[in-house]
């Protein structure tokens, strides 16, 4: 049994956790949810000795134990699989199954005794792989298996897993599922740490859910709602979770794509979107979504085809070009692509639309204050000024300044790349209001998700792509999960 | 007055100017003084005019070109070949006015003047296009044309010192009835500081520069056009390096293809004292000018102090790596701190909204 007493930890700044105190019994599969910044990874990580607790104890089989490093929590049985996946990504999945204890003969490395390990531990968990490939080449589904073999070979008993879904495609993430069941069956604790219901419903025994740092309580899963849960998780009763949406006003056709191709991307993909609608795009990971959007955007020299915008074609080269004819990206990863982070939170939404904030160059301060003030308010940008640099904000609020910064462009079609990405589920539902208000005012929306109830219970119309290529399309009221899926992965069957 | 004082203080640069206003003050306690020839009085050795304003000098040759270098910076490049854009500009102009012959004053001055901007700004141009349209690190480009641009300088000038036309080390050395004092040097410096600072904040594309220097990729999804951003840059960098040739040839009265070896280094250490970050997105051009000024200050007290001259770099080099150093601890308790005040303004709102 895994025992946490009033463990608190401070930040610069934060109060990541404050005075938690909780039970995990053995064997289980013990879910921590909250919000982003709820603190539950913080907690993960306390016990994996890479944060040491500023206060509180935590107890394994009534011993108390306090890790001063990741290398003492391995020792004592206890491995993580990170969020973020940690590799040397230019070294090989043996090299680095065996950092830190590499064999070695005086100042030589024994390959051959590395090699046999390495393949020992992917066995261990029913893996075969070539353990010389290097781990950049792996799928991140992959690179996450050699983390759990790396766990597992390590003797660790307790393995925590780390939002282990975030950047994983449906189907990676079916087989993950399968793993920590195995993993349970063998008697190793698993601590999931995540904020997607569907999962936690699928394979977790109990649930423990944190707010703002604070233990909120732990439920069985099986005698707990998802209402219940959600309720738990924002702390306020959660009447609608997505908003009520009839797009009525849906108009004439604003942009068409036909033909539209690239090679080993995607391949001659036509479809349209009028105004006022959003058509939702499924696929799995790697199916071309978001190179498509890219193209759109002028982002892919190699793509061909034709792309029109309300009737006439257009030819976009680049992305000022796209921007000229009205058509913004939300992209997928908006730490890379969306915003720079070292900027004020001003800077970032007025970025796209300095120009027509300027004359002769000459930037009007007081008009690019006006104009971010106006949509920081409106989109209810959580930080205390305009000058906040993005960097401090929550996932969240980070993704309402990009949203901010295309609607401030005056946007007549907008590309939105899984919007809700490493977003709380208090500003999902704002996420989601916002674009379905963005459509009503008569913009016309491609909507990019992974997560189908997003697209099921947002669009009008949904797309879904399988290899590069569309597999089918259906109406918002004929769609369901299984459909998707099916077309999705190309199976006619799913369990 | 309180508010004057935290306002200053409050200052990115409050930090470089208390290291500067000490430096000074050591320097003034520590050099002892001298009877003045004319009055007889006991003059200090370093806080007196000719002092002030000869550092001030120093200083402006290269930190009119550190304005340049910290706008590259910002933008997430380097400039190597300021130096050697500095010697090809001087030499050229030189030769031309040479080739020229004898003219009136102010036709001489314009030939100089445009000849220097004209080939600083061709000589970024040829870097910005190379860098955006071979796609090489600019650090590679610009140590090529280092040496390239100080080898057509060699080559033209066939390594011999050309004298500059009297009347340019006029303008440049006017006095304005202020005795032995120069004072151009320095207000040209203090001219290209405040239009580079205005640069910097004011216009869309100084705010471009810090956008692409901060995120390349995050700028060319908001439809930045970044090649061309780049490019700007590199042309700017020119334009200081060319000024700076213009002011320092017209100086000294002479242009040669040795003129301002190693100059580049001096320029990026300004511009890394005065806290811009190597990695892009981050500086002011004030802040380089004050860095260029406390270069040339320890330079200076060496001489003052009576130190072993012999010392002089390995001093400079020490003081480079600890300005940096106090900087980034300076910035990491800054960013502490804000982080700190903003946590207490979130529980404040939330005990609100209870």
């Amino acid at each position: 049994m895994i025992e946490f007493r009033g463990i608190s930890k401070r930040f610069p700044g934060v109060q990541a956790l404050k005075d938690v105190s909780l039970h995990i019994s053995r064997g289980t599969c013990h879910a921590l949810m909250g919000e982003n910044g709820a603190g539950k990874s913080t907690l993960g990580k306390i016990l994996a000795g890479i944060y040491s607790a500023d206060d509180g104890e935590i107890f394994i089989d009534g011993k108390k134990v306090g890790f001063s490093s990741p290398r003492d929590a391995r020792l004592a049985g206890i491995g993580m699989v990170y969020q973020e996946l940690s590799f040397c990504e230019n070294l090989s999945v043996a090299e680095n199954l065996a950092l830190g204890e590499t064999p070695r003969m005086g100042p030589f490395v024994l390959y051959q005794i590395m090699h046999d390990k390495a393949v020992a531990a992917l066995e261990a968990i029913g893996c075969k792989m070539d353990v010389w490939a290097k781990v950049s080449e792996l799928p991140v589904g992959q690179q996450q298996l050699v983390q759990i073999a790396g766990a597992v070979a390590g003797g660790a008993k307790i393995i925590i897993f780390d939002e282990p879904t975030s950047s994983l495609s449906q189907v990676e993430a079916a087989r993950l599922m399968d793993m920590i069941r195995s993993l349970k069956a063998n008697g190793v604790t698993c601590i999931y740490v995540s904020h997607r219901l569907e999962e936690i419903f699928e394979i977790c025994d109990d649930v423990t859910v944190l707010r703002d740092g604070q233990y909120i309580g732990t439920r069985p899963v099986k005698e707990v709602s998802r209402d219940a849960l959600i309720q738990m998780m924002v702390g306020r009763p959660f009447s609608e979770f997505f908003p009520e949406q009839k797009h009525s006003s849906v108009s004439k056709e604003v942009l068409k794509v036909e033909n539209l191709s690239s090679p080993g991307k995607f391949d001659s993909v036509s479809f349209s979107v009028r105004a006022g609608e959003i058509l939702g795009m499924a696929g799995l990971v790697g199916s071309g979504r978001t190179e498509i959007s890219e193209a759109i955007f002028g982002l892919d020299k190699l793509a061909t085809g034709d792309v029109c915008v309300e009737g006439r074609k257009i030819n976009i080269r680049k992305p000022s070009d796209a921007m000229g004819h009205g058509i913004g990206l939300i992209p997928e990863d908006r730490k890379r692509h969306g915003l720079v982070l070292g900027m004020s939170s001003m800077e970032n939404i007025s970025m796209a639309v300095l120009r027509r904030l300027s004359k002769w160059g000459w930037i009007s301060s007081s008009e690019e204050k006006q104009m971010s003030q106006k949509y920081f308010d409106r989109l209810r940008v959580k930080a205390p000024t305009l000058e906040t640099t993005a960097i401090s904000l929550s996932g969240g609020n980070q993704q309402k300044l990009v949203i901010a910064k295309w609607i401030a462009a005056n946007c007549r079609i907008l590309l939105v790349d899984e919007p809700t990405r490493g977003v709380d589920v208090g500003a999902k539902t704002e996420i989601y209001n916002l674009i379905d208000r963005l459509a009503d005012e008569g913009c016309a929306v491609l909507l990019i998700s992974s997560e189908l109830p997003e697209l099921l219970n947002l669009s009008d119309r949904i797309l879904v792509m399988r290899n590069g290529r569309i597999n089918g399309e259906f109406k918002r009221d004929e769609a369901d999960q299984e459909k998707i899926l099916r077309l999705m992965t190309g199976t006619r069957y799913l369990k | 007055m309180k508010k004057l004082i935290s306002k200053i203080f409050g200052t990115q640069q409050s930090g470089i100017i208390m290291v500067i206003l000490l430096l000074g003050v050591v320097l003034t306690i520590f050099s002892g003084s001298h009877p003045d020839r004319a009055t007889g009085a006991q003059v200090n050795n370093f806080l007196n005019q000719y002092t002030l304003m000869q550092t001030a000098t120093d200083a402006s040759f290269f930190a009119i070109m550190a304005i340049g270098a910290t706008i590259v910076i910002i933008s997430g490049g380097i400039d190597l070949s300021v130096g050697s854009i500095y010697a090809f500009a001087g030499v050229i102009s030189a030769m031309v006015l040479r080739a020229m012959g004898p003219m009136d004053s102010v036709p001489t001055l314009l030939t100089a003047l445009t000849l220097c901007v004209g080939i600083g700004l061709a000589c970024g141009l040829a870097n910005g296009l190379m860098i955006v349209g071979l796609r090489v690190h600019p650090f590679i480009i610009t140590l090529g044309t280092m040496w390239i641009f100080r080898g057509i300088a060699f080559v033209a000038s066939k390594a011999e010192s050309i004298l500059i036309p009297d009347c340019l080390t006029g303008f440049t050395k006017a006095t304005f009835g202020l005795g032995t004092l120069y004072p151009v040097p320095m207000l040209i410096m203090i001219a290209s500081t405040v239009i580079g600072a205005i640069y910097l904040s004011k216009t869309v594309m100084g705010r471009h520069v810090y956008a692409i220097g901060g995120n390349a990729d995050a700028s060319r999804y908001s439809g930045l056009k970044v090649g061309r951003i780049t490019t700007g840059v590199y042309v700017v960098s020119g334009l200081t390096a060319g000024i700076a040739a213009f002011v320092g040839t017209t100086y000294y009265g002479s242009a040669s293809c040795a003129d301002a070896t190693g100059y580049e280094l001096y320029v990026i250490a300004s511009a890394v004292v005065g806290g811009t970050s190597l990695s892009g997105g981050k500086g002011s051009a004030i802040s380089a000018m004050f860095g260029a000024v406390l270069i040339i200050l320890i330079r200076q007290s060496i001489r003052t102090l009576h130190l072993d001259q012999n010392y002089e770099w390995i001093i400079i080099g020490l003081a480079i790596i600890i300005a940096v150093v106090l900087d980034q601890i300076n910035a990491r308790l800054t960013s502490r701190r804000l982080l700190k005040s903003v946590a207490e303004k979130q529980n404040i709102e939330t005990i609100k909204s209870k």
